[in-house]
């Protein structure tokens, strides 16, 4: 209905109430606290930095606990969740809750070092699978890997490219030191890629040996075994993994042990939150040795509760005045239950500015018009009637803004039954479709109105009306607005001149025959009328000539400027025509149901057919009503913010955001009772 | 050559749902990358952006639907499709600003929803007017549409 009066507020309290005041104030969700208020040499605004890092940090920490449990616990989800809204919780709860803050975030920490705990015994784990797998050629061979030889001889262990034989290497070894005798050399293991050999010779010519064997490829094992031989090495290994691995499992049960607890930590999270909120707005304040100010606005009929709350329990002193002329005070609608679902759509807009009018509910009949028309379809209608208002009834604790959707689809649902049984659309055409499909009859629910697929001039004809009472609504409203602020200059220039011409002028072209026979109409005005409509819409035109420069000093650029202003003559035909979408979308809706319905009823009249009709029939209205109710959604938006609001709203001024209770998991039951 | 008035009117449907249709397929898929990189940002915004990814996939319904009515009219679907020359070279123009706009509109919408796409990723709160900006191309389209269900339904009570 309106815009909620608002009044500046300014409470005086002692310092040491600060916390609770707060408390309170969120708790009520209607103050919007301002920094505004100028520093002195007493009054000073606190630093809260290092606090508010503090509890963003610990934000961070809880939301990560929660994620871990919910990666190892997944928390069962559905789509009535989101119609159920948020738990409640008493404020006594929330206290008890409040005083255990302590250990749940140790909790927290607890749960994200058992999470790190895993992922270090998992990148152990790791590392010691592929020793294992490095480890695993050498099984067989009986001293450790990195033994080096006896004081007379050298031991070589190591790899060698390829599939070699033990002659292989012997013989390309005498190749290359053909006086070099007395090697033993034995294979290990052998694969396709690599030979695992060890090789002993005496010491004295070992760095021959070696180079010749390091020119064929060799390499020395890229694992340790230790003192030990590389099975028992393995063997070792393996229990250290085996260890990890019961740590790792420890550390998961432990996790999920703690996923009873979720909800504690939940808790801590609004409640972390809520703190977040109040130390956001507490760098608005200004405090002194022993006493605080707290600036901002509130609604007038909030300023008896709080008022009355706070010096009850408080030393306070309040003041209270109006705000001044050019201060930007943030806008509060209220509006009746019919009118405030489409509050979302203005949102998505702008909130009223400075000096205008709450359009939501002229805005909010016309929306819900002009939906229905767009969709048209009787059937989809009342799914969508009965589906929202089932899920309105069923779900009490819904969130108010999922409310509002839900209200508003259930509105544009009722017009869109209305607007359907008027044009005889149900599903499209269904009825006659599976009356001469299946039963060789000849039904069809007939409609109230017309059709608009037989006869779409008519319809053509009634959307551009349905456009003009739009339209001038919108013109109506920019006259009010001009009206209330005493403009009336501007009001006659502004608006009235513009009913005069675009009325004048429809007026005189329904009096002319071309025009009449063109659009089909049945009745033609008296020439004599359309005469005086002339008359009139000449008048304004001149006028309009005349006015619309105004703010000019200079008559020349006044005047061309005026010409300039009655060219926009052509903005009005282009918005009458636009509501030629109203016709296009309507006939998509219907048409392509209608084209559903064929297809299904291609499978002729037997018992496979009627499954394939069903089928159809299911699968195609489910696409249709989902692309023509985004298609409605979209246009009446775009009907409603370039068209009508373009005659008289600009929006710009700033919503009023209080310091509340924004919580994610919870609600304060206290909170319902102040929105 | 006597059934020329017939190949010409299928022609005009067939082009009506071909071009708009290619039109839509390209606008859903370029606008698709671009919400997708955003939902990879930022999960929560999947239904946003999924919105504005669809809006360019509406003239492809438009052509099948200028398609459909021509194939009723003309007794494709049912009945006896026997049209004069003229009367079928008719239809194929009256399908012709559906085709060519469908087309056209369908990338140039697809072009502001990547832009409004990228509007919602910087900043959600103005999702309402980002659903404008493409809105305002769907507008052509819906006059083409309007303007081919005229000429075709028109038609169908010609007789020449």
């Amino acid at each position: 209905m309106a815009i909620l009066p608002m009044k500046r507020i300014h409470i005086y309290a002692l310092l040491k109430d600060r916390k609770r005041i707060m408390e309170m104030l969120q708790r009520f969700g209607t103050v919007q606290i301002e920094d505004n208020l100028e520093e002195d040499e007493i009054f000073l605004k606190k630093d809260i930095s290092g606090e508010k890092q503090k509890v963003e940090r610990d934000l961070t920490l809880v939301s990560q606990a929660l994620d871990i449990l919910e990666s190892h616990v997944p928390e069962p989800k559905s789509i009535l969740d989101t119609l159920n809204g948020r738990r409640e919780l008493s404020v006594e709860d929330f206290e008890r809750l409040g005083s255990k803050q302590d250990d749940i975030r140790k909790m927290a920490e607890h749960i994200k070092d058992l999470d790190r705990t895993i992922a270090e015994c998992k990148s152990e784990i790791h590392k010691i699978n592929t020793q294992i797998e490095a480890l695993s050629p050498w099984s067989s061979l009986d001293i450790p890997l990195q033994f080096q030889g006896t004081r007379s001889t050298c031991a070589l262990t190591g790899t060698l490219p390829g599939e070699l034989s033990l002659e292989n290497i012997l013989d390309k070894l005498a190749d290359m030191l053909p006086d070099a005798d007395e090697i033993h050399a034995d294979i290990i293991s052998s694969g396709k890629d690599q030979t695992h050999i060890f090789l002993l010779c005496p010491r004295h010519n070992a760095s021959a040996v070696e180079g010749a064997l390091r020119s064929m490829g060799f390499a020395r094992p890229p694992v340790s075994s230790g003192n030990i031989i590389p099975a028992e090495q393995k063997t070792k290994l393996e229990a250290e993994r085996a260890e990890l691995e019961r740590l790792s499992e420890k550390s998961k049960n432990e996790i999920i042990q703690h996923a009873e607890k979720r909800d504690e930590l939940k808790f801590l999270y609004d409640w972390l939150t809520m703190r977040l909120e109040r130390l956001e707005n507490k760098k608005c304040l200004l405090e002194s040795k022993y006493t605080f100010i707290i600036a901002g606005y509130i609604p007038q009929k909030e300023i008896q509760a709080v008022t009355s709350a706070l010096s009850s329990r408080f030393l306070v002193y309040i003041e209270l005045n109006d705000p001044g002329e050019d201060e930007d005070v943030p806008v509060l609608l209220e509006n009746s239950k019919f009118s405030e679902p489409v509050e979302g759509v203005l949102r998505s807009f702008s909130y009223p500015g400075k000096g205008e009018i709450d359009p939501i509910s002229i805005m909010s009949v016309f929306y819900y018009i002009l939906f229905g028309l767009m969709l048209s379809d009787a059937a989809y209608g009342l799914l969508m009637t009965i589906g929202c208002g089932i899920c309105l009834l069923k779900f009490k604790n819904m969130e108010s803004g999922m409310r509002k959707t839900l209200r508003m689809f259930f509105f544009c649902g009722i017009s869109t039954t209305f607007w359907g049984a008027m044009f005889g659309s149900w599903f499209g055409d269904v009825v006659t479709v599976v009356s001469s499909t299946f039963f060789n009859k000849t039904a069809a629910i007939k409609p109230i109105w017309f059709e608009p697929m037989r006869d779409p001039m008519r319809m053509l004809v009634f959307s551009m009306a349905m456009g003009i009472v739009h339209l001038f609504t919108g013109l109506g409203a920019k006259l009010y607005q001009c009206i209330r602020a005493k403009q009336y200059k501007d009001a006659l220039y502004d608006a009235v001149f513009w009913y005069m011409l675009v009325g004048g002028l429809i007026i005189f072209a329904l009096s002319t025959e071309k025009f009449v026979e063109i659009l089909n109409l049945s009745f033609i005005l008296p020439k004599s009328a359309g005469n005086a409509a002339a008359v009139i819409a000449a008048i304004a035109a001149i006028g309009i000539v005349l006015t619309s420069g105004r703010e000019s000093r200079n008559w020349f650029k006044r005047i061309l400027k005026g010409l300039y202003g009655l060219y926009n003559i052509t903005g009005y035909m282009s918005d009458i025509l636009s509501y030629s979408r109203l016709l296009a979308l309507g006939l998509a809706t219907g048409v392509i149901a209608s084209v559903i319905n064929q297809m299904g009823a291609m499978g002729g009249r037997s018992v496979a057919g009627a499954i394939l009709f069903i089928v159809v029939f299911l699968a195609g209205h489910s696409i249709n009503i989902g692309i023509n109710l985004l298609g409605a959604y979209v246009h009446t938006n775009r009907l409603s913010f370039v068209e009508f609001f373009g005659k008289f709203y600009e929006g710009g001024g700033s919503e009023f955001t209080p310091l509340g209770v924004h919580t994610k998991y919870y609600k304060l039951r206290e909170e319902s009772n102040h929105g | 050559m006597d059934n020329l008035g017939l190949i010409f009117a299928l022609s005009g449907a067939v082009l009506a749902a071909l071009l708009a249709g290619i039109g839509s397929a390209i606008g859903v898929g370029m606008a698709g990358q671009a919400a997708a990189g955003v939902v990879t940002d930022d999960p929560s915004k999947f239904g946003k952006v999924l919105i504005l990814q669809l809006l360019p996939g509406t003239q492809g319904i438009y052509g099948l639907l200028i398609a459909f009515l021509t194939l009723t009219q003309i007794g494709v679907l049912g009945g006896s499709p026997d049209i004069s020359l003229a009367k079928g070279l008719l239809y194929f123009v009256a399908c012709l600003p559906m085709a060519f706009v469908g087309l056209w509109s369908a990338i140039r919408q697809a072009q502001a929803a990547v832009s409004s796409i990228a509007l919602v990723a910087k900043r959600p709160d103005q999702a309402g007017k980002a659903i404008i900006f493409p809105a305002m191309v769907e507008t052509y389209a819906i006059l083409a549409l309007l303007i081919s269900i005229l000429c075709v339904t028109g038609l169908g009570g010609l007789n020449i």
